[in-house]
């Protein structure tokens, strides 16, 4: 028996990069998994990619800025598939470089904000009452998650894009905040920190071809992530019964490049 | 000389009152609400979200740029101790204080260079409202230490020339409850 068979999970951001990892790495174990994606473009090529390698999965686009579409993304997720086990917000916009005393709110924030923050509190919300019935499933065959993808930066800030930092911790707080909330229904929430070869970061090698070089020689395990072997067995791993007794935590997935936990 | 106070509430008047440098210093208070967004985060509305989370922060971000706009060699930013231990039906709090006390470690990379130091003083969750008997716990063990907590004097020392080589950090003065 597969470690997911017959849960279902939402991916948000799944149409590329590292939530199309995750959304990958879970339709491997039997997962049944929501694709939420802003764009069908996006979305529907990797459902039907995972479909054709035999797992199961549908594209709802989602916008995870704006709390009634990620409800209405949770809602047709139950009405469709029956309950919701796994939520995982990967879903991110903005990350423009900047200086922090030039920094302009609508510029350089709104956007991380509402897609890391905001949405984060949204993905909780809807999702919830549905995590928590999982969580009464029998062992094995259910139990609630909610999994943020953070960044090692949301935890040291950083020199290039500080108000990522801190929309990226404002995630870890919610995902610790959350662990308390929702531990005596048996929920768990815990964050993903990866540095992985998403579509932004292999787009950013190609413009700066040493970039990848100094990446890797900064990084004990000397290469970058895996989105699917590496990021998305980590949320795998959270996802499943194998993780039950941990919650309020972040695991850096990044080659052991950042050791300041 | 004095040093530039920025925020409103109780622990911004306190400083206000309080906190010398021998150096240009400024010292940015997030504005918990810790009267207001206390319950599940499924009753949690988008108002409060705005209310509790983004104007706050907001606030932050503009009040480090106002310090840095100042040409101050020092700041401090005051956050509660809940964004990094979480804390049950605060979610919205925890994310603020977090945000804001990553936020001075960013700062503190890109400023350093210019010779500004950026550090942030962490104090419990009742200093700014936050009731501990609904936060949840913030630590395993009891706080070490009895008496008033008054973090004046750690302030003071982060704003002063004595600290020129201290920054990114967290200082955490709460008589050693969160270790």
């Amino acid at each position: 028996m597969s470690r997911l068979d017959g849960r279902v999970a939402v991916v948000t951001g799944a149409g590329q990069g590292v939530g199309e990892g995750i959304a990958r790495r879970l339709a491997s174990e039997a997962c049944l998994v929501v694709v939420a994606a802003r764009r069908a473009e996006t979305g529907e090529p990797v459902a039907e990619s995972i479909r054709d390698h035999g797992g199961r999965a549908e594209c709802i686009v989602t916008d995870v800025a704006d709390g009634d579409s990620v409800q209405a993304c949770v809602d047709e997720t139950v009405r469709r598939f029956g309950r919701l086990d796994i939520m995982v917000h990967n879903a991110f916009m903005g990350g423009i470089p900047h200086k922090l005393e030039n920094a302009r709110i609508d510029k350089h924030w709104m956007k991380m904000s509402r897609t890391g923050v905001w949405a984060s509190l949204f993905c909780a919300r809807s999702a919830m009452p549905h995590l928590v019935e999982s969580s009464r499933r029998p062992r094995g065959t259910g139990g609630g998650r909610l999994i943020l993808i953070t960044s090692p930066s949301g935890v040291e800030g950083s020199a290039n894009i500080p108000l990522y930092s801190s929309a990226k911790a404002a995630q870890r707080a919610i995902a610790k905040s959350l662990a308390r909330e929702w531990g005596p229904h048996g929920v768990t929430v815990n964050c993903i920190g990866p540095v992985a070869g998403s579509p932004a970061l292999l787009t950013a090698f190609e413009r700066d071809p040493a970039l990848r070089d100094a990446i890797e020689a900064r990084t004990p395990l000397g290469r970058v992530g895996d989105i699917t072997g590496d990021v998305g067995s980590v949320a795998l791993f959270l996802a499943s019964d194998d993780s039950a007794y941990v919650t309020g935590q972040t695991i850096i997935c990044d080659g052991g490049s950042f050791l300041g936990l | 000389m004095s040093v530039l106070v920025l925020g409103e509430g109780p622990i911004a008047r306190h400083l206000r009152a309080t906190v010398v440098s021998d150096v240009a210093a400024a010292v940015v208070v997030t504005e918990v609400d810790g009267a207001r967004g206390v319950g599940p985060i499924e009753e949690l509305d988008d108002a409060t979200i705005d209310a509790v989370f983004e104007q706050p922060m907001q606030k932050v971000i503009a009040g480090l740029q106002q310090a840095h706009a100042a040409g101050v060699e020092r700041i401090v930013v005051i956050v509660p101790t809940i964004g990094m231990s979480g804390g049950d039906r605060h979610a919205v709090h925890a994310a603020l204080a977090e945000a804001a006390r990553i936020t001075v470690k960013s700062a503190a990379r890109q400023w350093g260079p210019d010779g500004i130091t950026v550090n942030a003083v962490a104090l419990a969750p009742e200093e700014f409202g936050v009731d501990p008997a609904v936060s949840g716990p913030v630590a395993i063990a009891p706080r070490a230490m009895r008496g008033t907590v008054d973090a004046s004097n750690t302030v003071n020392w982060l704003c002063s020339g004595a600290a020129a080589h201290v920054t990114g950090q967290t200082v955490v003065c709460d008589g050693g409850l969160w270790m």
